[in-house]
């Protein structure tokens, strides 16, 4: 059944559509769960607020163990959903930009549009300079071709590499999950900011 | 919440309860389209348009744009990530008028003035920018959607992206505490 | 209760669902019965002697001939560069790399074509992609690339012309290239035309 737009069971714009509609509820849910405050981000390296941590993996898990159970209900087609590509390099490197700019600016892509649409001017100022960045990517592409190509070991799962089946790994995740979220509320105990 | 109630602001939903609800609307981004959510896809496409407009024959040379017309047919602002951004800012604005959450403001810690928090933004936006690229997708593209569907790639770079934060956390205290 | 309680209450008992139950019970048999069927109607898994004779010829590296008959007919006479995958060997992990792939247009053959096509089905039940089928086997390669017959004179420009292209590609290719009599030839298609089975398109990602 699934994905219904590769089984072109509905056109290319209704696709588009339901993509705006997604989106609404992506920024919907984003902006309710907190992630329009760059403090708020931010608090999770400094364990005054761990909201981003809870949110960021509870989402994970949930989308993960409904893929996994669609796939085993055969309500979609895992062979034709988008796995990302795994290129080492730039995926250790261009994570760690990420994560500098993440501490630096205080929002990431996604929570810059939603911190944006209900008028933070530093969200603003974040997304004109995720515009600047994506340009120099774009104008220096050949400088850093080859780091951007390199190491590519196709799209991997994270459950074949470690010799696991995916749904034995997702009940790893999901405990590891379980203790992050322990470790983080008492992180929110210990290191207590005032709400603003 | 009597607090908040007082200043008419609604609190945030439990964080969990945020997560389940995000990890929904990820599940139907993958059923509808087989792809995950993502952001900086949005802001390509928009810098590719922006390139082919302003300066097509030097943009037509740029192993950028090659690289994304293989990914992308057509029109680069019809594109999935696109509609869905433009989703994104309408379904913040409805959440945050829902929740008398609207407000110009530049959001910062007592510690530092408006007019550094705007520079570290706009230094912190142009690192994202760059580093959403080299790494195939940002926090929400390459990280949450790539872990959904348990792609190493996806588990690779939440850990960079996290561990760096991390260890840059000290460094910054200063603008966030 | 806590959320996080009620978050791990909900999501364990899932999580231990999902790593008992088998993986991928959906997977293996990947076209209905109705889309075989269609694919079976619309003959999309033919390919003619003449686009294989063609490919021959030009020396074209996407071609890759798999002889599914017995290894000991494959040995009296196989077509040139073709490998050996016996149909009753198919299923051989070994082969998996070589049927499996994006790369190359595999092309069955058999003295038919049975043999070829009890493969082509298989595979594509497997959900492989690229695989087709000579059509007519060697036997109508015989008769259409090493003897091609001369047309009548009464033929049109374009029998002729098949007639000509066949006859060369049967002599490069060490037929006779005799001429026989003149006979009503039974040709499926004129041109040489390589069809290739619609391919599903994955998503397009990229954040």
């Amino acid at each position: 059944m699934g994905p219904l737009a590769i089984n072109e069971l509905i056109s290319e714009n209704t696709n588009l559509f339901l993509a705006f509609i997604i989106g609404i509820g992506f920024g919907f849910i984003l902006e309710q769960s907190g992630f329009s405050s760059s403090r708020k981000l931010a608090g999770v390296f400094y364990g005054y607020d761990t909201v981003v941590l809870k949110v960021f993996f509870t989402a994970a898990i949930t989308a993960m163990l409904g893929l996994l159970f669609f796939s085993l209900f055969g309500w979609i087609d895992m062979d034709l959903v988008y796995v990302n590509p795994t290129y080492l390099t730039s995926a250790i490197v261009g994570g760690m930009i990420m994560g500098a700019g993440f501490i630096i600016g205080g929002y990431c892509p996604g929570t810059s549009f939603c911190g944006a649409s209900i008028g933070k001017i530093d969200a603003l100022v974040f997304i004109g300079g995720l515009f600047i960045g994506v340009f120099i990517f774009g104008i220096g592409y050949d400088l850093w071709d080859g780091m951007y190509m390199a190491k590519f070991l196709g799209s991997p799962k994270v459950s074949e590499t470690l010799g696991l089946t995916d749904g034995v790994f997702a009940f790893l995740l999901i405990i590891v999950a379980l203790g992050m979220f322990w470790v983080a509320e008492w992180a929110e105990k210990k290191f207590p900011r005032a709400e603003y | 919440m009597a607090k908040s109630k007082e200043r008419k602001v609604r609190s945030y939903i439990n964080p969990y309860l945020g997560g389940v609800l995000l990890g929904i609307v990820l599940l139907a981004a993958n059923f509808v389209a087989g792809r995950g959510l993502g952001a900086s896809g949005a802001i390509k496409s928009t810098v590719v348009t922006a390139m082919v407009t302003v300066s097509p024959s030097s943009a037509e040379k740029s192993g950028f744009l090659q690289e994304f017309r293989e990914s992308h047919a057509g029109n680069p602002m019809k594109t999935w990530l696109v509609f869905e951004m433009m989703g994104v800012l309408v379904g913040g604005f409805l959440s945050g008028a829902f929740a008398g959450r609207l407000k110009l403001k530049v959001e910062h810690s007592p510690g530092i003035t408006s007019r550094k928090r705007l520079l570290l933004a706009l230094g912190g936006g142009v690192l994202f920018g760059f580093g959403s690229q080299l790494g195939r997708g940002c926090t929400s593209g390459s990280a949450l959607s790539g872990m959904a569907v348990l792609s190493l790639g996806g588990f690779v770079t939440m850990m960079a992206i996290f561990g760096t934060a991390y260890a840059f956390a000290y460094f910054f205290r200063k603008n966030w505490i | 209760m806590k959320p996080r309680t009620l978050l791990a209450l909900f999501v364990i008992p899932m999580g231990l669902i999902i790593a008992a139950v088998p993986q991928n019970t959906t997977k293996p048999y990947k076209l209905t019965a109705e889309e075989l069927l269609s694919e079976v109607n619309t003959r999309t898994q033919y390919v003619t002697p003449d686009a294989v004779a063609d490919m021959i010829v030009k020396k074209d590296p996407s071609l890759r001939l798999i002889d599914v008959r017995s290894q000991d007919e494959y040995e009296k006479y196989s077509l040139p560069g073709a490998i050996n995958i016996p149909v009753t060997d198919l299923l051989s992990d070994q082969y998996t790399d070589i049927l499996d792939q994006d790369v190359k247009m595999n092309i069955f053959y058999s003295n038919g074509t049975l043999t070829a096509n009890e493969a082509w089905m298989i595979t594509r039940q497997l959900g492989y992609n690229n695989n087709f089928v000579l059509e007519g086997g060697l036997n109508y390669w015989f008769d259409a690339i090493m003897n091609p017959q001369k047309p009548a004179s009464t033929s049109s420009d374009e029998e002729f012309a098949k007639y000509d292209f066949r006859k060369s590609a049967g002599q490069a290719l060490g037929g006779g290239g005799v001429v026989q009599s003149a006979q009503d030839q039974n040709t499926a298609s004129a041109k040489p035309v390589v069809k290739s089975a619609p391919k599903k398109k994955k998503a397009a990602g990229g954040c």
